[in-house]
């Protein structure tokens, strides 16, 4: 009987589990500051930001791109439907560039909370959150695609 | 060593084959590695980029200088390339020894994120100096094996062939070279041959030899004989009595014998090279030899005939000439000719011939003379006086006075008849006492002159020393006259005999009327019946 009730639960949290990835499918969102006078992206043009080709917006104006640390769902579909990498992946590439003097977007933010809040208080901030925390203050700038 | 000998020949050959077929395979096989190892190249140049392409890709797409750079210099390192070229938008990194050829790989980069965008291009040119230093060396090791079974192939070939052919060969030929013709050595068959080609020609050899023999004995013996032959002939030719002399159909004299030569010494004409077709200036009667021989040669039929020679000496030369037409091998045609000297025969028969018809005695024709020379006169029907003479009482003188008194009387009336005669008269004693007188081409009236003319020669005294007395004759003749009285010798004769006893009998009364016609005794008769 133990045994029944113990599946029972492990059925229930693989529930939870599944339910929560589904929630995590949320569309992703390339945010700016309203303030910032880019208004559109292309998705060439994002990776460029975020994989360190370029420091500036394609007008030339510095960007500053704010990543989330850890590896945090949000974060593994935003690469993974950005450049179709793995987080992993991601890594290994940054790593193979210590010695280049290239970094991985400095700006690292523990919450999608955290990223709002940095963007809304910088002009040259570039970032990504779902769909669902997009705020007045901020502007999409690329939206990823499934 | 002999240049045109088998062995060094066949050397030769081989050797140039061989050289021939190794330099062009070594070229073929050279060019099948350079091509080989260039294709080998760029499969190893791709899997090069193959193996850098990720590098090269990030390197590329975040143009970092020194990351591209370490990628041309890693790609560098292979001693396949000789240069690489790394071209981004705003970045170009070209090693120094990089020219774009026809044989340079060209690789699209594409950005590490993007399967379908191009962030650059790689470049790279193959070394190859390189890879002809590899196609040379692999070629070298080739050429070298190759010249090494060459040396050994050509070896055994020419070991082999000068085994089994050249020796062979040079044995047959050396002995063959020391065999003369038409001796008994023979070409050994070499060893192992028996059965072989060799062999075969080694036996054809030896019958050939065999058969040359028997025709080198065989022309020996023809030669022998047709020089003994030719001996005999010579001798025959030279030693000839008789003139023998072949000329040519117009008469240029080819060949002659002494006999020819003394024979005109004989002549006293001088040697020339031709007289004429056979001989023919040698001859008195021309036209006859002439005739002679047309008509023999017209009936394909060898010429002979007796003709008389011109002489400058005094000597008569009759011949008996012989002439043969021949045609020699070489289509000529040429003259044979004999002449036989049958002078001597002549004479012999021409006096043969006049002591038959003479009388021994009286040394006048005999009747057998007389008798051909009026039938010569009959038969060219010249007309003549045929006259009989009877000698009157001879038969007495003989019994009296002995028959060599006779036969003096005889030989004396022959001799005063003689005197009388013309040269073309034939005077002939017709047996005993009688003689016939023939006289051509006289007329009728003449002839009772002519007569009496005889009779007194005939009547002249001849001194007799036995009797130491003188005796004469007289005689008694009968004419007749041809073709008037008659035509044939015997009917002449009688006629003749007629009117002789008519004058016999005249005479008895008139001894003065001792001649008589024919044509009167018959008019006589005429008158009496």
């Amino acid at each position: 009987m133990t045994r029944c009730y113990y599946r029972s639960i492990l059925l229930c949290l693989a529930f939870a589990l599944w339910q929560h990835a589904v929630s995590a499918k949320e569309a992703i969102v390339v945010v700016v500051n309203s303030a910032n006078p880019i208004e559109q992206m292309t998705r060439s043009e994002v990776i460029d930001l975020f994989m360190g080709k370029y420091v500036a917006f394609p007008d030339g104006e510095k960007a500053v791109p704010v990543d989330l640390d850890g590896e945090q769902p949000i974060k593994q579909q935003f690469y993974h439907q950005l450049v179709g990498r793995s987080l992993a992946s991601i890594n290994a590439y940054w790593s193979r560039l210590r010695f280049t003097g290239r970094v991985k977007p400095s700006i690292q933010k523990n919450t999608e909370q955290q990223v709002v809040q940095y963007i809304t208080n910088n002009n040259d901030a570039i970032g990504y959150i779902p769909i669902s925390k997009l705020t007045k203050q901020l502007k999409v700038v690329y939206q990823l695609n499934e | 060593m002999n240049k045109s000998a088998l062995v060094f020949r066949l050397a030769i050959v081989v050797i140039f084959a061989a050289s021939a077929v190794g330099f062009l395979s070594t070229l073929i096989f050279y060019r099948i590695t350079y091509l080989n190892e260039l294709a080998l190249s760029k499969t190893k140049l791709t899997q090069l980029h193959s193996t850098i392409s990720p590098t090269a890709s990030i390197a590329t797409y975040l143009e970092e200088q020194e990351m591209v750079t370490e990628v041309v210099n890693g790609l560098l390192t292979n001693d396949i390339v000789k240069g690489v070229d790394l071209v981004s938008p705003s970045l170009k990194i070209t090693s120094p020894l990089y020219e774009k050829t026809k044989d340079t790989l060209e690789f699209k980069i594409f950005s590490p994120f993007e399967p379908d965008r191009v962030v650059g291009t790689l470049s790279i040119t193959p070394n190859l100096v390189e890879i002809t230093k590899r196609a040379n060396k692999i070629s070298f090791d080739n050429v070298f094996i190759i010249g090494i079974q060459t040396a050994i192939v050509t070896l055994i070939i020419i070991i082999v062939a000068y085994v089994v052919v050249t020796r062979p060969i040079i044995q047959i030929a050396d002995r063959l070279h020391h065999i003369t013709p038409g001796t008994k050595k023979r070409v050994r068959i070499p060893v192992n041959h028996k059965h072989s080609e060799l062999g075969s020609l080694v036996v054809d050899i030896n019958l050939l030899l065999d058969k040359t023999a028997e025709q080198i004995k065989q022309e020996r013996n023809l030669r022998d004989e047709v020089e003994r032959l030719s001996r005999h002939f010579r001798t025959l030719f030279e030693q000839s009595t008789s003139p023998i002399i072949l000329t040519e159909p117009k008469g240029n004299i080819l060949l002659y014998n002494e006999a020819f030569l003394h024979l005109l010494k004989k002549l006293d004409i001088p040697f020339k090279r031709s007289y004429g077709p056979y001989l023919r200036e040698l001859f008195i009667d021309q036209a006859l030899v002439d005739d002679c021989v047309e008509m023999a040669f017209a009936n394909d039929e060898i010429a002979s005939g007796e003709f008389q020679l011109i002489n400058n000496n005094q000597e008569i030369i009759w011949v008996q000439c012989i002439i043969t037409a021949s045609i020699t091998d070489a289509y000529n045609e040429h003259h044979q000719i004999t002449l036989h000297d049958i002078s001597k025969r002549k004479q012999q028969l021409e006096q043969l011939d006049k002591t038959a018809n003479t009388d021994k005695l009286t040394q006048l024709l005999n009747r057998r003379g007389g008798e051909q020379k009026i039938n010569a006169l009959i038969q060219s029907k010249t007309p003549f006086a045929l006259l009989l003479l009877d000698l009157n009482k001879f038969k007495p003188i003989n019994d009296i006075h002995g028959h060599e008194t006779g036969d003096a009387i005889l030989i004396h009336v022959a001799s005063q008849l003689t005197k009388g005669m013309r040269r073309r008269d034939i005077l002939s004693r017709w047996g005993g006492d009688e003689f016939i007188i023939v006289l051509p081409n006289i007329p009728a009236t003449e002839l009772k002159d002519i007569a009496d003319k005889i009779i007194a020669l005939i009547e002249a005294p001849l001194f007799i020393p036995q009797l130491d007395s003188s005796l004469s004759v007289t005689a008694s003749i009968g004419a007749t006259l041809f073709p008037d009285d008659q035509t044939s010798l015997k009917a002449l004769l009688e006629c003749a005999d007629q009117a002789m006893y008519w004058s016999k009998e005249k005479q008895r009364t008139n001894p003065q009327k001792c001649f008589s016609l024919y044509h009167d005794w018959l008019a006589m008769r005429r008158e009496q019946s």
